[in-house]
């Protein structure tokens, strides 16, 4: 008896059940459909590499952080001109205020 | 006079066309290559549906790993150690109980010279193997690959291989009944 020839014989390869190709190339576009965090790479999926990453993150930031900005001034300025126009409206009515008093004063003088 | 040899149009090989995006091709490397992936996984849990699923990661692995692959022997290579890689991991990790030979339903390629018993026995104690020798019995004797092969595979010294070859020769020789 030959033990190695024995092993051999007994360690054959022995084929995967029928569609095994198949099975993982339905992974394998499954995998296609890209995720978030991967890029379509040459042949293959490649995560994103990190500097990529962090810049997104970073462009994100700064987006996020320039709307909230720009919604502040906006709001100073909607703010402003509000207050203002409640100036004028104040002035408008002192003046027909006083122009009100000076006919009442005019009528009691005659 | 001189004659005019026929133009021979190379067709690129699928390694190449599958790293080009050609989904055809991957599929073509993943039939050439399945039978060594799986029974690679199918020697380690002697469990058909466990072995699918290693091998369907690994060829899903080496679809991601694509661009990396250099040459089909390096694909080969790397096939053969992450497989076997992953193979040890499992079984380190989970200390998997491994499925028993009666209880696996088998396809079998029938060989007059071959005998039934005398490989299931064989199979069957390769399984009770440590992990490593396992794996190094199933590389030498299912891939039969050299020592020297064998310990780029698993990172090893060449030595240790044989040492571990050894030894698992010897127990399997002192277990079928056979002096070495």
């Amino acid at each position: 008896m030959n033990l190695e020839n024995d092993l051999k014989r007994a360690l054959r390869r022995q084929s995967p059940p029928a569609g095994f190709a198949s099975r993982v190339m339905e992974k394998v576009d499954a995998e296609n459909d890209v995720a978030p965090g991967f890029s379509r790479a040459k042949g293959g999926l490649k995560r994103a590499p990190t500097w990529w990453r962090a810049a997104a993150a970073s462009f994100t930031l700064a987006a996020l952080l320039g709307g909230f900005v720009t919604h502040r001034v906006v709001e100073r300025r909607r703010g402003e001109r509000a207050r203002e126009e409640l100036l004028r409206a104040l002035s408008i009515a002192a003046e027909k205020v006083s122009y009100a008093q000076q006919e009442v004063r005019g009528i009691g003088s005659r | 006079m001189t004659a005019i040899a026929p133009e021979v149009i190379e067709m690129p090989r699928p390694l190449a066309r599958a790293q080009g995006g050609d989904h055809d091709a991957f599929a073509e490397i993943i039939e050439r290559h399945e039978a060594m992936v799986f029974s690679l996984a199918y020697r380690f849990f002697n469990d058909r549906g466990r072995a699918e699923e290693i091998a369907q990661d690994v060829f899903l692995q080496l679809y991601r790993h694509l661009p990396m692959i250099e040459s089909d022997s390096h694909l080969l290579f790397w096939l053969r150690q992450v497989t076997t890689r992953r193979c040890i991991d499992l079984t380190r990790r989970a200390r998997l109980k491994p499925v028993r030979l009666e209880d696996v339903s088998e396809l079998r390629v029938v060989d007059r010279h071959a005998d039934p018993l005398l490989d299931r026995r064989l199979r069957q104690l390769i399984e009770e193997l440590p992990e490593m020798q396992r794996a190094i019995v199933t590389l030498r004797y299912q891939e039969d690959l050299d020592p020297s092969e064998i310990c780029r595979i698993v990172n090893m010294p060449v030595n240790t291989v044989k040492s571990h070859l050894h030894r698992a020769l010897q127990s399997l020789r002192r277990r079928l009944g056979e002096q070495p």
